[in-house]
Formats: C-alpha cells, structure tokens, sequence
C-alpha cells in the first residue's frame, strides 16, 4: 500500500511540473491504408526536442509558446514537416505517405530509428514487410524464428520456433498478440510459430531492461501487434506454399472510421495426402493439420475515443487412425485462443488511457486407444483479464506511464483417465487450480539532462492460489495420508513482491551512446516439461503453496553507436542475471505419474544463472541491408535433486552464437536473402557406462547435460521476383499509351533450406548392434537429423 | 501398462523425416563401479550375480563379458537367523544340467554360459532359501568395497484367470495373439507387480523355445491407479535380449501363436523393487527415443547399482488356443 502512496504522490508531482508548457498531440497514420504507425518519431526542429508514437500511433510534443516546425520521420515513409503556432494546445493528426518506390536506395521500411537515442536496451523491432524475402522453412514465414537470428536469443532446436532469451526458460518469455497472453505459440510440435505474418503490424522483442508495464515474466516480452485494416479501401493479400495457403482480406466498415482485418491459414498435407493413401490402408483416415484465424475491427468513435476487438484462433489436429483391430487410434488436438476488446481514450492532450479487456484460452487433449485399453491426457490455461494502462506527458522531459491490472486465471493440470475394457482406472480428477494475478505500475522516462535520460519504474504484484482446490496431505513417503479440502474462493497462499526496472542512457557523442539497466521480475507460472524438446504436452504450473514464484535479476550494460551516418548501428551488450525458483520433473518422472497426488508432487526446485556479451551489427540503409550478429553466453541450472546438487549446464546454454542476415534488393522486380547461423551444439546427458541386468544392457547416465552435440549451422537462401509494378494501358480513342501502377501484385518466393546439406544433430542417442549369440554385440552411437537440403515455392499476391 | 506413453510418443515420430548415421563419441574416464543383479523366491535359494559396470564403448565380446564378473566377493544373505555366506558358482565347471538351471534361474544365455566363465553367488542351504513374508539382508565384499541391501518377499497375488486371445492384426488372422491376465488387486495400496513369462513348448529341434522367462517392455506397474479393482491386461511376447529366432525379427515378433505353452511367472515385489524396475524398463526402453529423459536404474543396493529382490511367485501356465 506505501507504495502505492508513493506512486501517487510522485505522479501528482510530475504533473505540476507541467505549467507553463503546451502541448502538440495527435496520431500519426499511413496516409494510405489508414493503419497508425508505431514507434514513429516527432521532433520540433528548433528545439530538437522530440518524442515517438505510442502503440497506438499516439504523441504527445509539451513546448513553450512559440513557433514551431514539427517533423515527422519514419524509416521508408516521407519525412513531414508542418508549421505550427504554439498559443494554446494543438492537435496535430499526422498523415504519412511511403517513399515512391523507384527511390535509389532501397531503405527498410516501417522501423524505429533509435539506437542511441532511447534508454531501452537488448530491444529489437522486427520488419514484418521484409520477413517475407528472407528464407523460411518450408516457405513458411516465421516471426518466431526470425528473431531467433537475433543476438542474445537462441532457438530450440532444428526448425523450431521456441525460443530462449539470455539463458531463460521458454515460459519466461511474455508473448503478447494485441495484449492477450499466448501461452503456446507453436504449431506442428514446434514447427511452426501461430503468428499469421500478414495478419501483423508490429513486432517488437524486448530482451533485457524490462520497461515496468511488463510484467508476469522474467526473460523477455515479444509484443505482437496485429494491423487494424485499411481503413480507405478493400484490399487483400495471402499466398500458396508447400504446406498451407493464407488469405488477408481487410477493408473500412465505414471509410475512415472503422476498419476490419480478417486473416486465415491452413495447412493441408492431410488433404494432399489423402489420394496417395490406400484408403483400406493401414492408418486411412489418418491426418494432420493446422489452422489459424485472426480477426479485428477498430472503431473511431471522435479523435478522443477509439476501440479495437482483435481475436485469435488456432488449432492443431492429428489424428492416427488404425484401420485394423488391435492397431493404435488416437486424436490430440491443441490450440490457442485469445481475445482482446480495447478503449484507447484520450482525456486530454496529456493523458492517454487504453483499458483492455482479455481473454486467452490454451487447451490440449489427448485421445487413444489399443484394442481395450484407452488413455487420455489434457491439460490447459483459461485467464480473463483486465488492463488499465495510461501514457502521461506531464512535460518535455518526463514521459509517464502508470497502470493497474488483473488476471483470473483457471488452469487445469495434466488429468489423466485411463480406461481397460469396462474398468474405469481409479484416477482422481485434480482440482483445477485458480488464481488471482494483479498488479500495479508507474515508470517515467525522464530526460535528466540533455545528456543523460533514465527510464525508472517499479511494479508491485500479486498472486493468490484460491480455492476450490483438492489438496492430498502427504507423508514423508510421499503417500496420501489425507485431503484437505479449500472451499471456492479460500486463500491457499499468496504471493507478492516488487519489481524495480531502472534503465538510463548517457549520450558520449552525436552518435554514441553508453547505456545500462537493472531489474528485478516475478513470474507467477511455471512451464514443465517431460521432453527434451518443447511439445504441447508441456504443462502450465502455477505458483501455489509449495511452488514459489520465479525470480529473475537482470544485470546489463551496453554501448550504442551509430557509424556512417546512420547506414549502419552497431552494439555491444552484456549482462548477467540470477534465477531463483526454477523447476524441473524429478529425475525419471513419466506424465503417469501425476495422478492421485498433487499437482507439484513431481517437481524439484533450483535456481540458475546466465552471462553473456551480445555484438551487433545491422545494414539498414542501401541496396544491401541485413545484421551480424554473435553471442557469447553460459547458462548454469543448480538443482538439490539432481546430480548431488552439482550446477550443470541448461539446455539452451550455448556457449557461441552467430546469426548473419542479408537482403538484397537487385531492382524493382528481384530480390534476395540469405541467412546464416552457427552455434555451439546442444548440451545432452549421454550414457558414460552400462552393464547387465537380466541380459540387457542397462546404461549409466553422466551428469545433467555433461556432453555437447556437434556444432549447428546452416544456410538458406531466398529469391523473390515479383511482377512489374506498372502496366502500360493504351487509350482506346487516342492510341495514347500510358503507364500506371498495378493495382494487384504479386510474386513467387524460392527458397532453399540447409543449401550446402549439413547434417545438423537433433539428438544423440546409444544403443547396441549385433548379438551376443553370434559374437558381434557392440555398442554404437547415433546421430538423427531432421532436415536435408529442402527447397520450396510460395506464391503471395496483394490487390 | 506403459502402452499409454508409447501412444504419446508415436505422432511425432511419425513426423520426423530425418536420416541417421553412426558418429563417434569421446567418453570421459568414469570410476568403474559394482553391479548386483541379486534375486530371491519362495522355496529357492538367493542367487547373486556380481559384475562391474564398463565404459560404453568398450567392446562387449565374450571376454570382456567374462572379465565383468566379479569373483571371489564375499556374499552374505541374513534373513534375521543370522548370515548364510553364498557360494561362488562358475558356468564353465558345471554340468549341462546344471547349466540349464543356472540359465533358467538367471535369465542369462545358456550357450553363452557354456562359452564364458559366468560366475554366480548362490548355497546349497536350505535355511537360507526363500520364505513368503521375511526379510533378507544381502551384504557384499569385494576389492575393498562393501555394498549392503534389504528386501522382503511380499504376498504373493494370485491372477483370477490367464488366457490367451486373438490379436486379429488382419481380420482373417487365426493364430497370433496376446497373454491376457484378470487381476483383482487387494484391497490396501502399496501392491506392486511384475509379469514375465517365457514359451515352455518345444521348437522344431526339441528345444524349450524360450530358455529363460522374459519381462516385455512395460512389465511392471503399481496398484496406485486401480487399487481394489478387477481388470483385465494383456501383454506382448517378449524378446530376449540375445535371440536371433526368426519369430523375433518376421510378423510373429511380439506374438503369441496358437500351439503355444506359456508359462507365467506373476510376481509380487516391494515399492523400491518396483522403483527399480520401472527404471529399468524405461532405461532399457528408451535407447534411441527421443522423448525419453535419461534415466538411470533407482538401485536398491547402497555402495553400487543393481537391485536385490524378493520375489513373491505367483505361477501360471497358458495353453494358447
């Protein structure tokens, strides 16, 4: 509550600091499809004095009376420039136009040019537009898996879009799509990320110096922020692949003032499959797919007031169906769904409010059998959410923002039934666990001087396991000894704490800038995994009575420059950061073990730390463009439980990290990417030692993670032509040819995956060949790799 | 009973189109340690098998196999009337009956017993042999080592009925099958269980056509999930380890076929026993899966690895038609 007080009394004194000042306001929005721009800067010339949009395209410009030229610059959009006489509060609503296309210079469009200006560290904003030319599996476009190319973030593995940030677990990253919470972004058992890029506006990735309205997480946020559709005309866009095809339709509900963006993917190897299989087959009937859907509509109520409703859903299917008796069938489908209904209202020039509504919804089931006996395994996460968050521009140099949240979350723990014939197993439904997630915010981003800016905030949260809930009292053997029942709503325990976030740059020069930051992040849920690769059978586990919350300090510091005038950026950044409150399945845990105790009975607690030192180097300007970028990182896990509480290596310490990304734009019709990664190979646990039991070979384990695979790299390529931007039409009455831009494009993209052929190692594994009987038993290591060289075609097209 | 994380397993190894090959991996120097594969039943004499454990990549021929064994240990077996000390028992100076027994009681090839010096630790003692509800203290000393353990021959658990039944893999498929088994679990928790069973009809030759009795993959469960209940299960046929029969490796393999004589050994053990088991099974089975957590075997035995186990038999015989 004292801070709570605090929060106030700091806020109220920033806001008096404001007299004397007015302000200049408004939206900045593409002049042609109406969509606002994030991140766009605005600056008073004669002052220098500037500021960026908003999520919401939003800015706010406090200046002293006077006269002033007012400027707008976005990287690919032309620059704006507009007088304004400064007496009183302006509203400036800021129409940008895209750069005509037969520019020389070919220039990344739609991105945030602040390097070394902005006290955010380790934060990365990904171009969308320029995904679709860089080389994707498959022809698959992967937000996911593009930013794995970024420094200080590492991937899960061959072809998988999970992903690690500065030696966090893949549950300690925030991904947010129009602020709902996805829990599981992955499609095709990590295959595939669920984020339709033509359905995307923005992407933003931040790594380190977690601003204060972000929390629930210890690692990372990834904020995905879907386009809200053109608000001027009809318009579509989609593509056919290998694998899926993808449709965009958007268009005004009415003209400039509303707006819906409708987007949908399938894939359909189920369907290209079905004529080759027999259809008395083996497995007929047999099939795998997945979908997605994004839906949003925005309405512009007046310039004060607008609202969004944006939704999400996804499904994964597979299905395995035996044709004969006696053969396995099974259904396990998983998915996602979110929903988000946002007000943005504008109280005055100096106050924005946004409060949004959420719901997000992640279940995963698993239906088989075998003759008699069948099994079912489900689990998932419900949470109905609301957000009050509010941007506050007291004065030129304080940029405010404060806000209160709430979360109801339901989740349900891995429930099993397991049936043999008539038998039903006595497998007690677990109690679904409830919680009540809050907190509140404030942070300003406050210029101390011309040189000097500091972004400070601090968030209080909390979190209480309630009841209903089924807890097993347990003996020391672990055996039920008795059930304590909590009634709905009864506190089981509740957690809280704060979170500080510091975050400051100092400017060494007109283009430099030394940077450094601080925080400390509570994560209320924990994600535990039986495999050794992320899969939707991963669990959700809340904080509860004996499962603390994670705990994450985060140490960095960096230096920003900006080389040949500003073609090119460059960083270095470390970091160091402690985790406490870490989990793991205890050593030969199996999913049936789960039932008929509680729900934390199978997990081992520990604590884990990471350093490294990220460089980073990005062509944004000219006909080249792309980055460089290696990491340097170790990541430790310790756990009392597992190998006699020796630290061991996690699984995504990577000990060297190199990405290379380029784009080439060869004229207005072919373009090319590449990309390059290297990295240290996967820490793996392998067997050191076996011997005999009853005439088998039984192996003995190393310690946790003791060996490194070989190393991982590969490269792709992609090329892209597209048709010709402009037509000739010749008039009929005077025979006057002219030349005028095509309304509907389109374009194929090729692109090979793992070009020169490297068999990358997916897992090591140990067994024996041969028999004793004949002499020539001998034991043999292996390597499995998943994917050859695979080239692909996409064909995308827009009107 | 582990059919239900086979299922799991299967979707997306159906998915992985990848390819493999053979690579070499350099092993650090592990310090070698002892192995006990100790076992005792009703009316049986203790025997114990002491080897110890071998770097992965050493060659497993028949004399590295024979310099496994360890030999001239100092085994004891107290069952509270104070310590028996057992007999070192070598394969290459037994007789063939005795070397069947021995193969039959230990699981371990009978040719191979005849081809390498196997020893095991067992007596001729009557008062020592094996009593449905005692406790055996098991020590071991040797080289300097001393490995110590306990177990207890629990109850054994009588199967209602056991039959065997058409698996139908194709419909007009009369003659390969599954074991099946009704088990109604006593009504306290804590019972765990172990199948095995092995053909005792005779092949072509007039060979028993499995030598030793087999645990199928996923043999042993525990009474946590159907306490009280009355159910049915089946199991597979089992492999053993060394066979090179043609019925392992063509459409047979994991069948039972009409003509068959089982015999089924359902046997009753403790919860470390059932620990160790379970392991085991998972450590053995998951060679080459991918979605297998390393898992070491939970030993029983303090100072080494390896298991020492009552046995509480119940016996059965299956005449597969």
């Amino acid at each position: 509550m004292r801070s709570l007080i605090l929060l106030l009394f700091l806020t109220s004194g920033l806001v008096s600091l404001a007299q004397g000042s007015f302000t200049i306001s408004g939206y900045v929005k593409d002049a042609a499809t109406g969509e606002t721009l994030i991140g766009a800067n605005v600056y008073a010339k004669e002052t220098m004095t500037g500021t960026t949009t908003n999520t919401y395209g939003y800015y706010v410009l406090n200046l002293p009376a006077g006269t002033y030229t007012v400027v707008m610059s976005y990287v690919g959009f032309e620059e704006t420039s507009q007088t304004v006489d400064l007496s009183a509060d302006v509203k400036l609503n800021i129409d940008a136009r895209t750069k005509a296309i037969a520019t020389k210079e070919f220039e990344v469009v739609g991105e945030k040019v602040d390097n070394t200006e902005s006290t955010q560290m380790g934060t990365v904003d990904i171009d969308v537009q320029k995904l679709s030319t860089l080389p994707a599996l498959l022809g698959e476009v992967d937000i996911l898996k593009t930013i794995q190319y970024l420094p200080g973030v590492k991937s899960n593995g061959e072809g998988n879009s999970g992903f690690y940030v500065r030696g966090g677990g893949p549950d300690q990253n925030l991904i947010l799509l129009d602020n709902a919470t996805v829990y599981n972004a992955s499609h095709l058992f990590g295959f595939f990320s669920v984020f339709n890029a033509d359905a995307v506006k923005n992407i933003e990735l931040i790594k380190g110096g977690m601003p204060a309205n972000y929390g629930g997480r210890t690692s990372s946020v990834l904020d995905i922020t879907m386009k809200d559709g053109n608000d001027k005309g009809f318009h579509g866009q989609g593509g056919i692949g290998l694998i899926s095809s993808r449709l965009t339709l958007e268009g005004p509900i009415v003209k400039d003032k509303s707006s819906f963006i409708v987007s949908g993917r399938r894939t359909y190897i189920d369907v290209l499959a079905k004529p080759f299989m027999n259809p008395e087959g083996a497995f007929a009937g047999s099939g795998y797919y997945f979908y997605d859907l994004n839906a949003k509509a925005n309405y512009r109520l007046s310039d004060k007031d607008r609202f969004f409703l944006s939704g999400y859903f996804g499904r994964d299917v597979f299905e395995l169906k035996g044709s004969e008796p006696g053969s396995p069938d099974f259904r396990i489908p998983w998915g996602n769904a979110t929903f988000s209904g946002r007000w943005n209202h504008v109280f005055g020039p100096k106050l924005f409010l946004n409060t949004t509504a959420i719901f997000s919804d992640y279940q995963f089931s698993f239906k088989g059998g075998q003759d008699d006996f069948s099994f079912g395994l489900s689990s998932g996460i419900k949470d109905y959410g609301l957000k009050l968050d509010f941007n506050q521009y007291p004065s030129v140099r304080h940029s405010l923002k404060y806000g209160v949240n709430y979360t109801y979350h339901i989740y349900t723990p891995s429930t099993v039934d397991v049936a043999s014939g008539d038998t039903e197993f006595q497998i007690d439904t677990p109690s679904k666990l409830k919680a009540h997630e809050a907190a509140a915010y404030i942070q300003d981003d406050y210029d101390v001087t011309d040189l000097l800016r500091v972004n400070a905030g601090v968030r209080l949260s909390y979190f209480a396991h309630v009841g209903d809930f089924k807890e097993y009292i347990l003996d020391e053997g672990g055996n039920t000894s008795g059930i304590r029942n909590y009634s709905p709503g009864e506190t089981i325990k509740a957690y809280y704490g704060l979170e500080p976030r510091l975050s400051m740059r100092y400017t060494t020069g007109p283009s430099s800038s030394v940077k450094a930051s601080f925080n400390r992040n509570l994560q209320y849920v924990h994600l535990a995994s039986f495999s050794s690769i992320g899969l939707p059978t991963d669990v959700w586990i809340p904080s509860g009575k004996n499962v603390k919350p994670q705990v994450a300090y985060q140490y960095a510091a960096g230096y920003f420059r900006d080389l040949w005038d500003r073609k090119y950026e460059a960083s270095v950044e470390v970091y160091y950061k402690d985790m406490f409150n870490q989990i793991e399945y205890r050593e030969g845990a199996q999913p049936q073990d789960g039932g008929n105790t509680n729900y934390d009975a199978l997990l081992v607690f520990g604590k884990g730390w990471s350093y490294g030192a990220e460089f980073f180097l990005k062509r944004r300007l000219g006909k080249f463009t792309g980055w460089a970028g290696y990491t340097w990182s170790k990541t430790m896990r310790r756990f009392d439980a597992i190998d006699n509480g020796d630290p061991f290596p996690s699984r995504w310490d990577r000990r060297h990290d190199i990405s290379l990304v380029v784009g080439y734009e060869l004229n207005e019709r072919w373009s090319f990417g590449s990309t390059f990664v290297y990295s240290t190979g996967q820490a793996t646990t392998l067997p050191v030692q076996r011997y005999f039991i009853e005439g088998r070979v039984v192996s003995q384990f190393s310690e946790r993670n003791g060996f490194r695979m070989a190393p991982y790299h590969r490269l792709d390529f992609a090329a892209t032509l597209k048709n010709k931007p402009t037509k000739e039409v010749k008039d009929k009455t005077t025979g006057e040819v002219t030349t005028i831009q095509r309304k509907y494009r389109s374009s194929w993209t090729f692109s090979v995956y793992n070009a020169y052929n490297r068999a990358n190692p997916y897992f090591y594994y140990f067994t024996t060949e041969g028999t004793s009987a004949n002499n020539d038993l001998r034991p043999v290591a292996k390597q499995v790799s998943l994917f050859s060289i695979l080239p692909s075609v996409t064909w995308n097209f827009h009107f | 009973m582990k059919r239900a994380h086979f299922l799991l397993m299967l979707p997306v190894v159906a998915l992985l189109v990848g390819c493999e090959k053979e690579i070499t991996v350099e092993l650090p120097e592990t310090p070698e340690q002892f192995v006990v594969e100790g076992v005792i039943e009703p009316g049986l004499p203790p025997y114990v098998i002491l080897t110890r454990t071998q770097s992965y990549f050493d060659p497993i021929d028949q004399n590295a196999l024979a310099n496994s064994y360890v030999r001239g240990a100092l085994v004891t077996v107290d069952n509270g009337d104070g310590p028996v000390v057992l007999d070192q028992l070598c394969s290459t100076s037994l007789t063939d009956e005795q070397r069947a027994l021995f193969a039959e009681v230990t699981g371990i090839d009978p040719a191979l017993l005849s081809s390498v010096d196997i020893c095991v630790y067992s007596t001729a003692n009557t008062a020592i042999f094996g009593e449905v509800g005692r406790t055996y203290r098991l020590r071991v000393e040797a080289e300097g080592k001393v490995l110590t353990s306990v177990t207890k021959i629990n109850n054994p658990v009588a199967l209602d009925s056991v039959w065997f039944q058409l698996a139908l893999q194709r419909p007009d498929d009369d003659s390969l099958g599954y074991a099946w088994g009704t088990l109604t679990d006593p009504d306290t928790t804590g019972n765990c269980y172990r199948w095995m069973a092995r053909r005792i009809s005779r092949d072509e030759d007039g060979n028993v056509e499995d030598p030793t009795f087999i645990s199928p993959l996923g043999n042993t469960f525990e009474d946590k999930y159907v306490n009280g209940l009355t159910f049915d299960f089946s199991f597979i046929r089992g492999r053993q380890f060394y066979s090179d029969q043609p019925e392992d490796s063509n459409e047979e393999a994991g069948f039972y076929k009409v003509g068959d004589t089982i015999a089924v050994k359902f046997v009753s053990i403790g919860f470390n026993e059932h620990e160790f088991y379970t392991s085991y099974d998972e450590n053995v089975g998951s060679q080459g899966d991918l979605f297998g957590t390393p898992v070491n075997a939970r030993s029983n035995i303090e100072g080494g690895l390896g298991i020492w186990a009552g046995w509480g038999v119940y016996a059965d015989t299956i005449i597969c038609q």
